[in-house]
């Protein structure tokens, strides 16, 4: 129901409550929107994982595939991202409308779990020179409500950590080695993500920068810088976006709060994520 | 086929349903914020959702505007992730767009148009989860985001579909079924005057049957219309409660 | 800094499902409400085998020979003498095309806008082109329904000091059913900020001005800062306008101002929290209960 389009005196009005540190929704600078998170709600999958954040609304799904390795790497195995932005969202995303985004966000999911120590690549190998994993991790928006690029990658994470990969026996013969896929959905080995990434999207808006920017906020933010965060706190991958410029000095702030701001919602998101699995509570998925 | 019994001969389904059983049904209307009228539908596995936009101004070309009526707009897809082998992509294959226009046409027959003239209507639905009787269930999920976006409809439209095994007619189909080979019936109707909106047939059913499976498929989604309705009035019936507390205030 | 993920699984359940009888009044698409012809068709309704049937799941609404049946939510269907807050969306001759969450874009008369200078004059070239300068896109103005055409398109008028351009203040979108029809919908509430209930589902939030200049017909926006103690009245207020919208409370100026008290003990951004809005929400429930019976 939001309107892209804002009149120049609530941009104003905006830009003030940034330099104020007190939000339009009375949050800080630093503060992140109420989310809530679910894995495992999409039985056809491997690993998958909800996220609703404000009203932004993702869904994902891992599905996993052997697949021959690639021969300058012959000893890890592959994240393929792609994202679909769904009609549901904005009607704008209709037919093609969507894709120009959809691979913005692919682009920097990749680049953020480009870094090796991301995940455990080597685990994923099955036969070194031969066979490996490949995981298609699918993204689907379902409703946009500002910062979507932080929001697909906390998903991503906790469907990451969902994951089942089904264990693997080998049988040598004189052709070869021949692979064998466990059937039983109880035998499946876990991906350890504690090195994914999350993204952090800093907005500069005015003299002062937010994270978790609100769709109205996006709209009175000329530059950003798209961050991939370890809970380390390692700094996986780095963009700037958007037509205006920022000068050194608060790119360093602004990676510093990316950087700290990042920290917490991997722990927090980790934290979540292994009290819903000792949990072991049932799928709400969309019905509550 | 050992093992594999679409029908037990104590009249089970593979999945331990009697024939003329549905699959456990369950939704929430306006699920999402931003559009005017969204709902979420889970028939057995099968998991879809449904939003509804507009009416609105038409978007893009006004030339596709009708001067009379409602321009309805449909989109089908389905999530990459929904079936048991990946989907390269999510929409503009022959299939989602075979669905897309069966969708256009089904709510065609069904949403009031000469109220609305030269304005627009999109009804988007995605399969996040597909076990068999897509159609049916994005049917039954745009239905409910109609009604949650307050469009004028003649009457509910609700789908279900049928087949026949061993001398019985069966309804609501899953993914094991339906791949089966056997013969599979499909239909939308509006419950209350009994109407017949889509009808389509797959495979090969003998004459002397169809009008059997038909008629059973007819009580599956007149069965299916009185758990959506039971559960829609309940909450309309909560929403005036809540209401008196502020109008008698 | 905060970050805060929980669990779906941990969101409230919400309040159980009503289970009683259908008090009679509440119809969904198809259902029979009368086969007495001596009535008149409205909205919501259409005739079929001389039956007059509900096109839309809601409550039944009888004015006199008058049936209408009234959704949980739909997009605007404008009356003559509403409030409504819109953003402009484009210029055109001699007029302005205005989104008011209607199912067309209302449209705004260069005629039927008071011009600086405030006294009524025929509208000139100049005027034509200096419309921009008056309102431009993505501008947010005040307005009331002069008129509704056949095709169902809005015409406003902003002929009253009280419409007009709007300045800084938050936007607040919410189902057009959830805001309850008054005599007023304007308010300045005595918390030190100004609140526009359009009949449209726009609600307007600002801090309350004290003398609007009549000089330049209200088109020149103040752009100075706004005081942090009224950021935080006007943040609250926007937090528990989507609290009750969230919960489906009808919204008028009274049952704003018991969530605003009732939300005081809690700091703004704990607003957002939906354990913290069921609570102020139900709060305000039971303070009206009280006052009803």
């Amino acid at each position: 129901m939001t309107d892209a389009e804002l009149s120049e005196a609530e941009k104003t009005f905006i830009l003030h409550s940034v330099q104020d540190n007190f939000r339009e929704d009375g949050r800080g600078n630093e503060d992140f929107r109420h989310m809530e998170v679910e894995t495992g709600l999409i039985s056809n999958t491997n690993g998958s994982a909800r996220v609703r954040l404000a009203n932004t609304d993702v869904l994902v799904g891992v599905k996993v595939q052997l697949t021959a390795v690639d021969p300058e790497k012959p000893e890890v195995g592959r994240l393929d991202f792609f994202i679909d932005c769904s009609a549901n969202a904005t009607p704008a995303f209709e037919g093609r409308g969507g894709e120009d985004l959809g691979s913005e966000i692919s682009a920097m999911l990749t680049r953020a779990y480009s870094c090796p120590s991301a995940v455990d690549f080597h685990s994923l190998c099955v036969l070194p020179g031969q066979q490996c994993w490949l995981l298609y991790v699918d993204v689907l928006l379902l409703e946009c409500g500002g910062n979507l690029f932080d929001a697909v990658s906390i998903a991503v994470k906790a469907a990451l950590f969902n994951l089942k990969i089904p264990n693997v026996t080998m049988t040598k013969d004189e052709g070869g080695v021949e692979l064998d896929l466990s059937d039983d959905p109880f035998d499946f080995k876990r991906l350890n993500v504690a090195g994914a990434p999350v993204v952090v999207t800093v907005n500069k808006i005015g003299h002062k920068h937010v994270v978790d920017a609100s769709e109205k906020e996006e709209e009175c933010t000329l530059a950003r810088i798209i961050l991939g965060v370890t809970e380390k706190g390692t700094i996986t991958s780095m963009r700037k976006e958007g037509s205006g410029s920022l000068d050194s000095d608060s790119i360093s702030e602004m990676m510093e709060s990316a950087r700290k701001v990042g920290m917490e919602l991997n722990k927090i998101l980790l934290k979540a994520l292994e009290e819903e699995e000792k949990q072991g509570a049932k799928t709400v998925g969309f019905l509550r | 086929m050992a093992g594999m019994e679409l029908l037990s001969d104590q009249g089970f389904r593979m999945d331990g349903r009697k024939p003329n059983e549905l699959r456990r049904i369950r939704f929430k209307k306006g699920v999402f914020r931003q559009a005017d009228g969204s709902a979420y539908l889970e028939q057995g596995n099968t998991k879809v959702l449904a939003a509804v936009y507009g009416p609105h101004e038409i978007r893009g070309s006004r030339g596709k505007a009708l001067h009379d009526k409602l321009l309805i707009n449909c989109q089908y897809s389905m999530a990459t992730f929904s079936t048991q082998d990946r989907k390269r992509r999510p929409r503009g294959d022959r299939k989602a767009q075979e669905m897309t226009s069966h969708l256009k046409q089904t709510f065609d027959a069904v949403v009031l148009t000469e109220l609305y003239p030269k304005v627009q209507l999109d009804i988007f639905v995605e399969v996040l989860q597909s076990d068999g009787g897509n159609y049916c269930a994005s049917v039954n999920a745009a239905t409910l985001a109609l009604m949650d976006a307050g469009i004028p409809m003649k009457d509910y439209v609700i789908a279900c579909s049928g087949s026949h095994m061993r001398d019985t007619p069966i309804v609501d189909m899953n993914h094991l079924e339906e791949s089966s080979g056997g013969a599979e019936v499909i239909m939308a109707i509006l419950p209350r005057c009994d109407q017949i909106v889509f009808l389509e047939m797959n495979s090969r059913l003998h004459e002397d049957h169809l009008s059997g499976v038909m008629d059973h498929v007819m009580v599956g989604c007149k069965d299916i219309f009185n758990i959506l309705n039971q559960q829609v009035q309940d909450e309309l019936c909560q929403k005036t409660e809540l209401d008196k507390i502020v109008t008698t205030g | 800094m905060s970050v805060d993920i929980r669990l779906a699984s941990s969101r409230p359940a919400g309040t159980d499902l009503y289970h009683g009888e259908n008090p009679g009044n509440i119809v969904t698409p198809g259902d029979v409400i009368t086969a007495d012809s001596g009535f008149m068709r409205g909205h919501g309704t259409y005739m079929e085998d001389e039956c007059l049937h509900a096109s839309v799941a809601g409550t039944v609404e009888r004015v006199n020979k008058l049936i209408s049946v009234r959704p949980l939510k739909t997009r605007y269907n404008g009356e003559i003498g509403d409030v409504v807050i819109g953003r402009i969306r484009e210029l055109a001759q001699k007029r302005w095309k205005v989104e008011t969450h209607s199912r067309m874009d209302s449209v705004l008369m260069l005629s039927s806008v008071n011009l600086p200078g405030g006294e009524l004059r025929r509208r000139s070239e100049e005027d034509e082109k200096m419309m921009r300068h008056y309102l431009k896109e993505g501008d947010l103005i005040s307005a009331e329904v002069q008129n509704v055409m056949s095709d169902g398109c809005l015409s406003l008028h902003t002929r009253s000091l009280k419409y007009g351009k709007l300045g800084q203040g938050c936007l607040v979108c919410i189902s057009p059913s959830l805001v309850l029809r008054r005599k007023t919908h304007f308010h300045n509430l005595p918390i030190g900020a100004s609140i526009i209930l359009g009949n449209n589902g726009f609600i307007w939030i600002s801090p309350t001005v004290q003398d609007k200049s009549e000089e330049s017909g209200g088109y020149e926006t103040n752009l100075q800062p706004i005081p942090k103690l009224d950021r935080e009245v006007i943040a609250r207020l926007r937090n528990c306008v989507l609290a009750l919208a969230e919960c489906k409370m009808l919204l008028f100026d009274t049952c704003i101002l018991y969530a605003y008290e009732a939300s005081l003990k809690y700091a703004v951004k704990d607003l957002l929290k939906p354990e913290v809005a069921v609570e102020v929400v139900d709060l305000v429930r039971q303070r009206l209960e009280l006052e009803g019976s």
